[in-house]
């Protein structure tokens, strides 16, 4: 029961307004007498009554999303003593006009026209204490009860300083009026004294405001830019109406936009609020105030530029002239463009400074990229430069496995403690993520202009980032398959030796004995044994041999001593001149540069008809450097067929790349050089 | 002598320890790996280890390290390395260090008169490289020069001096008599510029380090 109550309790305090907006047209209604000059026309009212209940439904709104918001219950409440203020007004003219009751219709009119600081005041409280509910400080709240206090003087004050109600034309005497004899001038200082403390309250509202605004982060701060651009609304409508008054010359029609642009004002202003509260991340309130400001502008400038134009044509093709604002209307059609595209500009530099920067800084980073001075993987570094985040950090994602890498091609490990994380999109797919500082989400409309912006480069960068991936994948899998099979010729020449080997070594051994306990009368078996054991020596020479062709056991004493086996078994003479450190070298750099010299060595005595060969192998910043060269026919080259091709492939899959200079009767020259740092 | 055998084939150990005793030695031990062969080292204090470079577990060259420690430890007791193939980084060091170290290729085993001799040269304290380290140390391409001086039959005797072999042994392998091998190495010697010494193993020492040096 009493949480129904509490419940329900909202809607009829909002119930209250329409209904007391109703019960006010229907008071006038069939009104016509002196009193119906009044000054709350059917019209004004039924519009009030609308422009009251965009608050109050507001509120309604706030305490359903947020039950117990103290802003809501001020959007609900405010706006009912300002409803009950036209009522009593609406009641007075009623009266007046039904005659006789002179002195209740005068009462509600004063009581009534006493009430309308109200229509000032809840805004200025709801300033004070939005968006949290709660003034700033104990001292803003002391402001705030001054000010509630002046406005209830100031209340008290105008029911009792007028000595009479004016209805429509009609002037009846006000019953609450006190005659103050002497003390007038003193109630005088004091109600004055009240009104200056009211209009001060007013400007510590905005002070509030803006103190607050300047302290306030993230949501907060959010929240804020709504309500104060839907409390300039207000001022700024107002100043339309100026404006449009240099146009519009017809009284009526000017009153009328008063009424209607306040109060719509006003209602602008509840909706601000309700969303600043409920909704605030779902709208982009920088790209309102931005839209706001240009069209407002916009606005004022044509009608100034109108204003002038047509005064000119004016003055010379006479007054009253068709010419006139014909010209001044084309005039206006053909500066709207142009002008609006300016001022867009100027307010970006002026209010969203850091979009204007932003994509300035982006725009100047495209230009490099197309000139060449930059390459699509520092768009992270334009990006961080243009959002003023230097932690921000710029994620790609892969075309063919859709995961994330950071732009030097490194899988993305997920975002630090702070960080927020916004997709980049490029024609609908998903091309990227920022990680950014939180405080960006902020400016939702910076940063997704500064991404659009950047959105050509991410993509460039991610298929960069793709082709990047998948060739140091083929690059580690051919490295892999020629580690694979070094390592199994290893394992082959292992085999051999422990294996094979060994037994035969074992077996010449075992028939050497034999050999040598024969007694006296068998010794004609000595030479056929001698032969067994030599036949047994050659089978283990060979299986050396073989086993030196699958992976030279000289590279176990160091490439110069490998290197100077080969010299020694090559046809032709060959000078060796190695120095790789005393440190050596990791086995496959080893085995790449020795297959590299003996193809080489195999290609000079074999093809090029050479009759000297220089071999020369150094360690320099973590390079081996190989170079073999004959003073041969030349002509050699890496095609089908050739083994230089697959020491090409050998020495590439360690990272490292072959040369070959060899001119015809030039000699050839063949160059390896492998990374070796260790 | 008292000879301490690590091979871990089993049928080449046997047939090894048959050769060696059926030339008159003891073996005292036989092992398949590295740290038995120092521990037996350690318990006979045998004249000589017969020692393969390659053993259980990991079939690298703990061989070679245990001969280098047992050499460093027990200088009482020889080493005759054995190998499956030519391995020159520690071999030549270790050979020139001093005597008391041989270094073959495993097949050489076959030659059992040559074996048993360089054994019998090793554990007398003096050195034993096989011909295939030798011909590294002797005809590396880049080394005309420093033997240049030397005739074709001087080279021959330089490299036999590198073996290890005795002047005894060099003039049986030349079918020379010893005074024309004397002869031979007294002209190396000159020409090399090496102290002249009536000491076999002072004179491979010098050769051997000579050879090193210029490689």
């Amino acid at each position: 029961m009493q949480t129904t109550r509490r419940a329900l309790l909202p809607w009829f305090v909002a119930a209250l307004v329409p209904l007391g907006c109703a019960a006010a047209v229907a008071a006038v209604a069939g009104v016509d007498g002196p009193a119906a000059a009044g000054p709350v026309p059917a019209w004004a009212l039924l519009l009030i009554g609308a422009a009251l209940t965009v608050p109050a439904a507001t509120g309604l709104v706030i305490l359903r999303a947020r039950p117990g918001n103290r802003v809501g219950w001020i959007m609900l409440a405010g706006p009912v003593p300002v409803t009950v203020a036209w009522l009593l007004e609406a009641l007075g003219v009623r009266l007046a006009d039904a005659g006789g009751h002179d002195g209740a219709a005068a009462l509600a009119t004063t009581l009534g026209m006493s009430l309308w600081p109200f229509l000032y005041l809840w805004p200025t409280a709801l300033a004070f204490v939005f968006p949290t509910g709660r003034p700033m400080s104990p001292r803003w709240r002391a402001v705030l009860a001054a000010t509630v206090a002046a406005a209830a003087v100031v209340i008290a004050g105008m029911n009792v300083a007028g000595d009479v109600a004016e209805i429509g034309d009609l002037t009846l005497p006000n019953p609450l009026y006190v005659e103050a004899g002497g003390a007038r001038d003193a109630l005088a200082v004091v109600f004055w004294t009240a009104w200056s403390v009211l209009l001060a309250g007013l400007v510590a509202a905005l002070t509030s405001v803006v103190v607050r605004y300047r302290r306030a982060r993230g949501v907060e701060r959010l929240q804020l830019k709504w309500f104060v651009w839907g409390a300039a609304l207000i001022p700024l409508a107002l100043a339309l109406c100026g404006v449009s008054g240099l146009v519009v010359r017809e009284r009526t029609v000017l009153d009328a936009m008063v009424v209607v642009t306040v109060l719509g004002g006003g209602a602008a202003l509840s909706v601000a609020v309700g969303i600043a509260v409920t909704r605030h991340g779902l709208y982009e309130i920088d790209r309102l105030v931005n839209r706001t400001l240009v069209y407002t502008l916009v606005t004022a400038l044509l009608a100034a530029g109108f204003g002038v134009v047509a005064m000119a044509v004016g003055v010379l093709a006479g007054r009253g002239s068709g010419w006139a604002t014909a010209a001044a209307t084309l005039s206006v059609a053909v500066a709207f463009r142009p002008l609006r595209a300016r001022v867009q500009r100027l307010v970006d530099r002026r209010i969203a400074r850091d979009r204007y920067e932003g994509l300035r800084r982006m725009a100047a980073f495209e230009d490099a990229l197309r000139g060449g001075d930059a390459e699509p993987e520092d768009v992270q570094a334009a990006l961080a430069e243009a959002l003023a985040d230097p932690g921000a950090e710029l994620l790609l994602r892969l075309p063919e496995s859709g995961g994330f890498v950071d732009v030097r091609g490194r899988p993305w490990e997920g975002p630090r403690e702070g960080r927020t994380v916004t997709p980049v999109h490029l024609r609908g797919e998903e091309v990227g993520r920022l990680v950014h500082a939180e405080r960006l989400r902020e400016r939702p409309d910076t940063l997704r202009s500064v991404l659009a912006a950047a959105a050509l480069p991410i993509e460039l960068a991610r298929l960069r980032a793709e082709v990047r991936v998948q060739l140091a994948q083929v690059e580690a899998s051919r490295e892999r398959l020629v580690r694979a099979g070094d390592e199994e010729r290893r394992r082959l020449e292992r085999d051999l030796h422990d294996g094979a080997q060994q037994r035969l070594v074992g077996l010449g051994v075992a028939l050497r004995r034999i050999q040598r306990t024969l007694p006296r009368e068998a010794r004609v078996l000595v030479p056929a044994l001698d032969q067994a054991v030599g036949e047994v020596g050659r089978a283990i020479t060979d299986l050396r041999t073989i086993a030196a062709g699958l992976r030279p056991p000289r590279l176990d004493d160091g490439l110069a001593a490998a290197l100077g086996d080969l010299a020694r078994a090559a046809p032709v003479p060959v000078a060796v001149d190695v120095d790789v450190g005393d440190d050596g070298l990791a086995p496959p750099v080893e085995v790449a540069a020795y297959y590299a010299v003996c193809e080489a060595l195999t290609n000079a005595a074999k093809h090029a008809r050479a009759s000297r060969v220089d071999v020369w192998a150094h360690r320099r910043d973590g390079t081996l450097l190989v170079r073999v060269r004959d003073d041969g026919v030349g002509g050699a080259r890496p095609g089908a067929g050739s083994g230089l091709t697959g020491i090409a492939d050998r020495v590439g899959a360690h990272g490292g790349r072959m040369r070959i200079d060899s001119g015809p009767g030039a000699g050839t020259l063949v160059e390896v050089e492998i990374p070796c740092a260790s | 002598m008292r000879i301490v055998i690590a091979e871990d084939t089993v049928l080449l150990r046997e047939g090894l320890a048959g050769l060696l005793e059926d030339a008159g030695h003891e073996v005292v031990a036989r092992v398949g790996d590295a740290p038995s062969l120092v521990a037996a080292v350690q318990e006979h204090e045998p004249d000589l280890a017969v020692v393969d470079v390659r053993m259980p577990p990991t079939h690298g060259d703990e061989g070679m390290v245990a001969a280098a420690e047992i050499r460093e430890r027990y200088p009482g007791t020889a080493v005759l390395v054995l190998s499956q193939h030519i391995e020159t980084r520690h071999a030549v060091r270790l050979v020139a260090a001093g005597g008391g170290f041989g270094y073959l290729l495993k097949d050489r085993v076959l030659d059992v008169d040559d074996f048993l001799d360089a054994a019998a040269r090793v554990a007398a304290g003096g050195t034993a490289l096989d011909p295939e380290v030798v011909a590294t140390l002797v005809a590396p391409p880049t080394r005309e020069d420093s033997l240049a001086p030397l005739t074709p039959r001087e080279r021959e005797v330089l490299a036999l001096m590198a073996e290890g072999r005795t002047n005894a042994g060099i003039a049986r392998r030349l079918w020379l008599t010893e005074k024309t091998v004397e002869t031979h190495v007294r002209a190396i010697l000159g020409k090399l510029g090496l102290p002249v010494s009536d000491e076999d193993h002072r004179r491979v020492l010098a050769v051997l380090a000579f050879l090193r040096a210029a490689a």
